[in-house]
């Protein structure tokens, strides 16, 4: 599978990616690898299970500007909406944002973990 | 040199993604929060060239490094690219009035960030370095003015040593008058004073106060020229003597001409009014020009009633001392010259002032001779 099919199956934005990282293909391969590592999820989930609403915004915010330049819609998306919910420290009306993120997010790591294989 | 740069954010792969950018042009710093930030800044603060900040992090964010580098005056030389992904509207608003230099939003563009670096970095390389060039100027200005300050204070002092030289000829010349001049200075003085206060007609500042105050110390100098036998007479002198007598005024203009060139054109002006004039009249009757009213110089006038004063309470060849209020009363009534009712009104306030100066001057001959 090449990068261009795991942004595809995604449903990513493949081509605003490449431009905005000067047609570097290398370069967002490394950074989209990269987000495996990223700890911004686990920190909002862990937030959230704490009900530390102020630092699972923080971290959904995170999440959304890392998503947002490696090009995930998908996460980009529902991480806007959680934030917003999350916004001022307070609690989501329910968890409909955040299980919508999950889906997003499990996928794309999965996709991800299939490309660096 | 390769100019150093400071990336904050507490995401590595943000601080990584930047650094991927700007690595190749700049010597990339990192910090992973605000308090990290601050402790590098105050170290590289002369080295950095500009600041790429997170607003949304743990410990001190991204709005408190702000506020912390304006309070410390970071920001006038230090710019700060904030980079977030923030979309709510008054946060860029917000940034800017903190004095943020920029605002990228996420996803950025590679290029976009480049360029907006290299803008930044440049534009304040040259606001830096035309603040240095304008400190510098400032600098060589203010030593100048100093110099200048200096030159002037010099000039005033030759200026002063001038009327000094020439004021103590007068005194060996005419041995009764040796401390008549002091004397006529500090009544000139006091009345001056008095005029500036009640009249302001005569724009009457301290500066030309002072110069009329050194100045009368020539009023006399003309008194160089004339003979002993006329000076020193004991009795009254005849028509032709007094002629004689009265030409100390013109024949002291004629010295201060001489010498103008060698002093300040203030002190050889109000050197030469005085000299004149100073025995003009109010009604006209005066001499050596008949000069009526305020068409007498008001550097001439206030002299007059000072001079006249203190020949009156003074001893002299040709006459005795008058008492303090024998010289008031001669000098309020007309007995002594003619004076403006302005001038006279301003000699009636600052009589006990007069006769406190008279009085010390009496004690000390009485010393003296004692």
């Amino acid at each position: 599978m090449t990068l261009k099919e795991c942004y595809e199956k995604l449903g990513a934005d493949y081509e605003g990616v490449l431009q905005r990282m000067a047609g570097k293909e290398a370069l967002v391969q490394r950074f989209a690898l990269k987000f495996l590592k990223d700890t911004s999820y686990s920190d909002l989930k862990n937030a959230l299970t704490d009900e530390d609403y102020e630092n699972a915004f923080r971290a959904s915010h995170t999440l959304k500007g890392v998503a947002s330049n490696l090009g995930f819609v998908k996460i980009v998306d529902s991480a806007h909406s959680l934030t917003e919910q999350l916004r001022g420290g307070s609690k989501p009306e329910n968890d409909n944002d955040f299980t919508e993120l999950s889906a997003a997010y499990e996928e794309t790591i999965a996709m991800l973990s299939a490309l660096e294989q | 040199m390769v100019d150093k740069i400071l990336i904050v954010d507490d995401k590595d792969i943000n601080r990584e993604m930047l650094s991927a950018i700007l690595e190749e042009d700049y010597c990339v710093m990192e910090a992973e929060n605000g308090r990290v930030a601050i402790e590098i800044i105050e170290k590289n603060f002369e080295d950095l060239s500009v600041v790429l900040l997170d607003l949304l992090m743990p410990e001190v964010d991204g709005y408190e490094v702000l506020e912390i580098m304006n309070r410390r005056g970071y920001l006038e030389k230090l710019p700060v690219l904030v980079i977030s992904t923030e979309s709510a509207s008054n946060v860029e608003t917000k940034c800017f009035e903190a004095g943020v230099s920029d605002f990228i939003r996420k996803p950025f563009d590679n290029a976009k960030v480049r360029n907006r670096v290299k803008n930044i970095v440049n534009l304040y390389r040259y606001k830096n370095n035309l603040e240095e060039k304008v400190e510098q100027q400032t600098e060589k200005l203010r030593k100048q003015n100093n110099l200048l300050q200096k030159q002037a204070e010099r000039l005033q002092k030759s200026n002063e040593q001038i009327i000094d030289i020439l004021g103590t000829v007068v005194e060996s010349r005419n041995l009764e008058s040796g401390e008549h001049i002091q004397r006529v200075k500090e009544f000139t003085r006091i009345l001056a004073y008095q005029m500036k206060d009640d009249y302001a007609e005569y724009n009457l500042s301290d500066e030309k106060i002072q110069l009329i105050v050194s100045a009368s110390a020539l009023h006399d100098v003309g008194k160089i020229a004339i003979p002993d036998n006329i000076l020193l007479k004991p009795g009254k002198l005849t028509k032709e003597e007094f002629d004689i007598m009265k030409s100390h005024t013109t024949r002291g203009c004629q010295i201060l001409e001489d010498i103008e060139d060698a002093w300040d054109e203030n002190y050889a002006a109000a050197s030469y009014e005085i000299c004149r004039h100073h025995h003009e009249r109010y009604d006209g009757r005066g001499y050596p020009d008949g000069l009526c009213g305020d068409e007498i110089p008001i550097s001439a006038q206030i002299v007059s009633i000072a001079d006249v004063y203190d020949a009156l309470v003074s001893e002299r060849v040709y006459k005795g001392a008058f008492t303090m209020e024998e010289a008031f009363k001669m000098i309020v009534s007309g007995d002594c010259g003619v004076f403006s009712p302005k001038l006279l009104d301003a000699f009636g306030k600052v009589r006990s002032k007069f006769e406190d100066l008279a009085n010390r001057n009496k004690n000390k001959k009485s010393a003296d001779i004692a």
